[in-house]
């Protein structure tokens, strides 16, 4: 998944810059903008730099990009996170220093539409807004709350998963005093309503929003909840803020001006994902791995001592495979609609037929599912990345993603019959964003494999819709047209798909409109493969239709080959083990 | 390790064997067309959620979508066919809690199937241009249900009925309604409109129409408007409690129309209860009702305006052509305001203080006050009464208050120039027989006037003023001075007026008694001394004088007169017996005003310090005057005004007017010449428009009067006629 494709912004980027680019090799990301080495600035980016760092001239990497008018370099800061937003002190200074109406238009374009934050952020956001839409009354379709902090006469419905994970002031809080009670009255009128609400949104988001005049009582709340990183960072933009002098705004009042932090500013360790992952760790930790024992009562008298010993906050249990997982409704039910639904049902339906009350949790029991998948899966929902679980599980290649611009994603991606279970337990859950990730890594491993596993990938990916992947396999199949005809795998693979539909309104001899929705369809799969046919071999357009019947002729004659094939073959299971993960040597 | 992957392979190779089984999608469908037909028997407990999300996503995964999808339809089709019969077959009441309870289960039922189908919903929906499930729900509810031949009828009956129950005072079960009407508005607005509102507001317009067709021939005004307030606020209720927001406006749109716009002229004209007897009768209550509800139609607020200016207009003009009123100046615009703090409480407290209701009072008022043209002058003899008396003992708020009032009469006025003059009259007499009682008022109401109508209005008033301020500084000077000098003579206290400022007529001084003549010399030569080249004349009219006398029997009395009534006096020190004529010889005061002066000396009772002979109340020039010797007086200061009215008489009436016409010519000239200078050709309509508009702050020049004057300006050569237009003038520099 890139960020890149999802922010439209109509800047036509002038490709003959109008400054000679100059190469900065060694250069940090300070001169990298300001010479617009585009290929230096997408190497740091991608090794981690802090892009809204401010060097000893107070200024930001995107104000050198602005001020010398690198439109593609500012491009790339933007869509990295560098804040534009005019009310903060660096995005006035670079609406202020902008070069030309060019700049200006591009940063005005990402202040409107900010890249979006990453699944993991922008699902537990969507969760916290849904709570505070909420207590204006209606009820909350998300998961709800489990505890109600009334600050000055207002209330922030939060989860105390969330706030433990992120601050040890609370999860002290919510294991000694705060164990019991679901509704927190502070009574201080030190305590703003504005700064602790940035923060909770701080805790959910990854994104710090807060306007100049809350920042002090930001600092104290920050104290308090022992946030040390975020702690720092404000209090030394506090100071800075006392001799910031915006210049474009001129004479606009306090109130008006903001502070913005994106958890990329942090280091990694106190990020969201980071923070979920410890909290992810503790509750696995606790979790029972049943190894052979089928004595259910021994299992639940273990939980239950577990409970006991450990709070991890846990509020549901998954069973999976025999074994038992300690998680947390609000972080299952904000990622996957699936969750959502499930946990929500939990009284209509019946789901503790097992009866298994450990630790009166309420227990869900998942079938037709790896234990090993579901680990995976759900550390990709409480981290939004993938990683090795079990160390002594072979990898192929450790690969890194930094690329496709998830440059958090270290996935490590593992064997391919564990990447198709990854892909079904994606679209089973409905973690669409997970699909993409995994298409990510699997795809240059593709390039490598045999003829009837390209057949084999693109049934899958057919089937779990991962378009990137079937693209691929469209793509190399329509490519070596010849060589897969000859195969005796690909024949067979024709005769399980239906036929080509033989509309030629279908056939796109005009081309389609940009971005119209029937591009993205799923649609019949030969009849794709003939459009890629048609557009590498029929290279004039006007004998596309004619083209097209031969391709169909053809169709038709190796399907006919292939059913005297399987009908003389007379071993029945045959063709379909050209599908099955078997066929892959295994790998010990 | 190799024992975890083999089970992760027996899983995957379940998974895609059951595609094999050619009866896997027919298996899998009935377990979840059986899962349905629980949820709807309230048996999903016994279903596992799980289970049945995995089976429906597996089906669709094996592109089982078409599938899973028709059979969901037809199968939820059944089970609302199942309903819309045990919905019709309900009777009588208990229709309603039918239809309401099972659309409850249904609503519950489908959120079920849709998150047991959840996967087809995000995938196979989307990419096969489907309805997703709820919707599809929703829909199928609308067919089969709520548009079976039977059901539609019945209740869209069933409703209105009960709305009509409610109308007639019944209890009704809101919270069922409100149930229902929501599950209609659920279904899609269309629905709610075409199967309920529509109807419902058909059904009101008729209810409406036949209730206050009723009502009219049996309330008066006061009364049907409180019903149909009435009527309003329960439909409002109505659709607060149980109606979509959206048909807010149409309701209340069907009551306005029935209740107040179709007999809108009815209730405004109607006999003794009308608008006309509300005004009359001070009902603000009603027409604050009637205000709000007339409001609400197009055209509601102009009839009533129309009606209350008419009304307005009418009283105003019975008032001002009134001619009892006529008599006394005070009492008329004390009326005025009366009327018109009236109208403005009215308008206040009934017309939410509408600008186009205070916009229609004035415009009445302006109508009728200038129907009288001796309005300005009874205004300035008003304020002229109160500032002489009226306001003893009065805070200074009140003042205020009553300067205030009189500068909102003083707006109507068209010719406000004449107010000036009368008024610049009046303030003279006050000033010189230093009758004001408070200066800060006099100060104050010159301020109002010049906001009003600017420094040139009020600059001779205040030269007035100015001239009382240095004639007294004069006189302390003169005092200083020569006060040594001049003994025990009379204390004379000498008023320079500067001449324009002052509305005087010139008139020949009269002969001085000898005794003042003396320290009238000596002033003289003092101020000239002071002031080089100025010329001082007496202006022996305007005076007054404290005389001592001692009658028979050695009574004293102090005598408060005038100048002349002085002079005429002084010569009785001296003689017994003159006639009118040997006074006027002696005194040389003009004979109109000696009469006058010897008419409040010798035939005002218990002032008569002069005997007359004959007795009798005319003066001829042969009577002869003695001194009454047998005066008396309670009081020990005696003061003797002269005969006059404080109005003026018809003749001098006529002459203010010819000398405000007068001073109008220069004014007029002055505007044609300045409009000419900027505009160097002009026609001779906009001219006389333009003139208008500048000069309409201080009054309304005639138009035959500016022509007039361009013929004068023509004749002096300030303009000239267009050789070609002769409608053209020319500004000639």
């Amino acid at each position: 998944m890139t960020l890149v494709d999802e922010v439209e912004v109509e800047v036509d980027v002038e490709v003959e810059a109008s400054v000679p680019v100059k190469k900065v090799p060694y250069g940090d990301i300070f001169e990298a903008s300001r010479a617009g080495d585009v290929e230096r600035l997408r190497y740091l980016l991608e090794t981690g730099v802090n892009v809204n760092a401010r060097d000893q001239w107070d200024s930001v990497a995107l104000y050198y990009a602005c001020l010398v008018g690198h439109l593609d370099a500012a491009r790339m800061l933007l869509e990295n996170g560098a804040i534009c937003s005019e009310h903060t002190f660096d995005g006035d200074r670079c609406h202020y220093a902008a070069l030309n109406l060019k700049v200006r238009k591009l940063l005005k374009a990402f202040e409107a539409r900010p890249p979006p934050l990453e699944p993991l952020q922008a699902a537990l956001r969507d969760t916290f807004l849904a709570c505070v839409s909420s207590t204006q009354g209606s009820i909350c379709c998300h998961f709800p709350p489990d505890v109600v902090f009334i600050v000055q006469g207002k209330r922030i419905q939060t989860h105390r998963v969330i706030l433990s994970a992120r601050s040890p002031f609370f999860k002290k809080k919510f294991t000694a005093d705060w164990k019991d009670r679901n509704e927190v009255r502070f009574s201080k009128e030190k305590l703003s309503y504005p700064a602790l609400y940035s923060l909770i949104h701080f805790f959910y988001s990854d994104r710090l929003e807060i306007a100049i005049d809350d920042m002090e009582d930001l600092v104290r709340i920050c104290k308090v909840c022992r946030c040390e990183s975020l702690h720092k960072v404000i209090e030394k933009e506090l100071i800075h803020q006392k001799y910031a002098d915006y210049k474009s705004l001129g004479n606009v009042d306090n109130s008006q001006k903001r502070y913005i932090l994106q958890g990329l500013s942090l280091p990694e360790e106190d990020r969201l994902p980071a923070a979920l992952h410890r909290i992810l760790l503790t509750a696995l930790s606790n979790s029972t791995h049943e190894s052979g024992q089928e004595d259910k009562l021994i299992s639940m008298m273990d939980a239950m001592q577990m409970a006991k010993s450990v709070d991890d906050l846990a509020d549901v249990c998954v069973k999976v495979d025999r074994n038992i997982f300690r998680c947390h409704q609000v972080i299952l039910a904000s990622r996957s609609e699936y969750f959502r639904a499930r946990l929500s049902h939990m009284k209509n339906f019946n789901e503790g037929k097992h009866d298994l009350s450990v630790d009166t949790l309420p227990c869900v029991e998942e079938h037709d599912l790896s234990k090993e998948a579901f680990e995976k899966m759900i550390e990709y929902m409480y981290t939004d990345r993938l990683q090795d679980i079990n160390p002594d599980q072979v990898c192929i290649h450790p690969y890194n993603l930094c690329d496709s611009g998830l440059s958090l994603c270290h996935l490590i991606l593992i064997c391919f019959e564990q990447a198709e279970e990854m892909f079904d337990v994606a679209s089973r859950y409905l973690l669409f964003p997970l699909k993409r990730a995994v298409a990510d890594v699997l795809l240059p491993h593709l390039e490598m494999v045999s003829l009837d596993e390209h057949c084999h990938w693109l049934i899958l990916a057919d089937m779990y819709g991962v378009f990137k992947i079937r693209e691929y396999c469209l793509d190399t199949i329509a490519c070596n047209f010849e060589t897969f005809a000859d195969s005796k795998e690909f024949r067979a693979m024709l005769l399980t798909l239906p036929p080509p539909s033989g509309d030629s309104s279908l056939r796109t001899t005009v081309p389609s409109i940009p971005g119209s929705p029937l591009n993205t369809d799923q649609g019949n799969l030969l009849d794709d493969l003939r459009e890629k046919w048609l557009a590498i071999e029929a290279a004039e357009l006007d004998k596309r239709d004619e083209s097209a019947l031969q391709f169909d002729k053809r169709l038709e004659m190796l399907m006919l080959v292939a059913e005297q094939e399987q009908s003389s073959d007379n071993t029945d299971s045959d063709y379909t083990r050209a599908f099955l993960p078997n066929h892959y040597p295994d790998l010990k | 390790m190799s024992t975890q992957k083999k089970r992760a392979f027996q899983i995957e190779a379940f998974k895609h064997r059951v595609v094999v089984d050619p009866k896997y999608a027919e298996k899998t469908w009935k377990v979840l067309e059986h899962a349905i037909h629980e949820i709807y028997n309230h048996n999903a407990s016994g279903l596992s959620f799980e289970e049945l999300y995995r089976n429906a996503y597996n089906m669709v995964l094996h592109k089982f979508g078409e599938k899973l999808y028709t059979g969901l339809v037809t199968t939820m089709t059944a089970h609302l066919k199942e309903i819309s019969q045990s919905i019709e077959s309900a009777q009588g009441e208990i229709f309603l809690d039918e239809l309401n309870r099972k659309w409850v289960d249904h609503n519950k039922a489908l959120q079920m199937i849709r998150d047991i189908l959840m996967y087809m919903d995000r995938t196979f929906i989307p990419s096969n241009h489907k309805t997703p499930v709820h919707e599809l729900g929703l829909n199928l509810w609308r067919d089969v249900v709520i548009h079976s031949s039977k059901t539609q009828a019945r209740l869209l009956d069933t409703l209105l009925e009960l709305v009509l129950r409610e109308r007639n005072g019944e209890v009704i079960n809101r919270g069922l309604m409100r149930n229902i009407i929501k599950m209609l508005m659920d279904l899609g607005l269309p629905v709610y409109q075409h199967d309920f509102e529509k109807h419902f507001l058909d059904v009101s317009a008729n209810f409406y129409c036949c209730e206050s067709q009723k009502f009219i021939e049996t309330c008066d005004c006061g009364d049907y408007l409180k019903k149909a307030e009435r009527r309003l606020n329960e439909e409002l209720e109505r659709v607060s409690h149980y109606l979509d927001p959206r048909s807010e406006s149409k309701i209340t749109n069907v009551v306005e129309k029935e209740m107040i716009e179709s007999h809108m002229h009815t209730l405004v004209h109607m006999e003794n209860s009308g608008l006309v007897s509300m005004l009359v009768d001070d009902k603000y209550e009603d027409l604050q009702r009637m205000y709000n509800l007339f409001r609400r139609v197009p055209t509601g607020l102009t009839i009533v305006k129309e009606v209350m200016t008419s009304f307005i207009r009418d009283t105003g003009k019975q008032l001002i052509m009134d001619p009892e009123r006529l008599r006394d100046p005070v009492d008329f615009v004390q009326r005025l305001l009366d009327l018109k703090d009236k109208y403005d409480k009215v308008i206040t407290m009934s017309f939410n203080n509408d600008k186009t209701f205070q916009n229609a009072l004035n415009s009445s008022f302006e109508y009728f006050i200038n129907l009288n043209a001796r309005s300005p002058e009874f205004i300035s003899l008003f304020v002229d009464d109160k500032l002489r008396r009226g306001l003893k003992g009065v805070g200074e708020e009140d003042v205020e208050i009553v300067l205030d009032k009189v500068m909102m009469l003083f707006r109507y006025l068209q010719e406000k120039d004449v107010f000036e003059k009368y008024y610049k009259q009046h303030l003279a007499k006050r000033l010189l027989s230093g009758k004001t009682i408070s200066d800060d008022a006099e100060r104050s109401l010159i301020v109002k006037l010049k906001t009003e109508c600017g420094y040139q209005f009020t600059s001779k008033l205040e030269g007035m003023f100015t001239d009382m301020k240095t004639s007294h500084d004069t006189m302390q000077g003169f005092y200083a001075g020569q006060g040594t000098e001049l003994g025990d003579g009379p204390t004379l206290s000498v008023q320079v007026l500067t001449t324009g400022s002052w509305p005087t007529q010139p008139s020949p001084p009269c002969n001085l008694p000898q005794e003042i003549l003396g320290v009238c010399d000596k002033f003289r030569t003092y101020y000239l001394g002071t002031h080089n080249g100025r010329r001082l004349s007496w202006q022996t009219n305007m005076g007054t004088a404290d005389l001592k006398a001692t009658f028979g029997k050695g009574q004293k009395h102090e005598l408060n007169v005038s100048t002349y009534q002085m002079c005429v006096l002084m010569l009785f020190n001296n003689v017994e017996q003159l006639t009118c004529k040997e006074i006027e010889q002696a005194t040389a005061i003009p004979m109109s005003d000696l009469r006058r002066c010897l008419q409040s000396l010798a035939c005002v009772k218990g002032k008569n310090v002069l005997r007359k002979e004959p007795m009798s109340k005319d003066i001829a020039e042969d009577d002869a005057f003695f001194f009454n010797d047998k005066f008396t007086s309670k009081f020990f200061k005696v003061k003797i005004g002269t005969v006059v009215a404080q109005r003026e008489s018809e003749p001098e009436n006529l002459e203010t007017r010819q000398r405000v016409e007068e001073d109008r010519k220069p004014q007029i000239e002055a505007a044609i010449v300045r409009i000419m200078k900027s505009r160097r050709t002009l026609d001779h309509n906009n001219i006389v428009a333009e003139v208008t508009k500048q000069l309409q702050s201080r009054f309304l020049p005639n138009p035959v009067v500016i022509k007039k004057r361009i013929e004068s300006l023509i004749e002096r050569e300030f303009l000239e006629r267009d050789k070609v237009d002769r409608k053209l003038y020319r500004y000639l520099a």
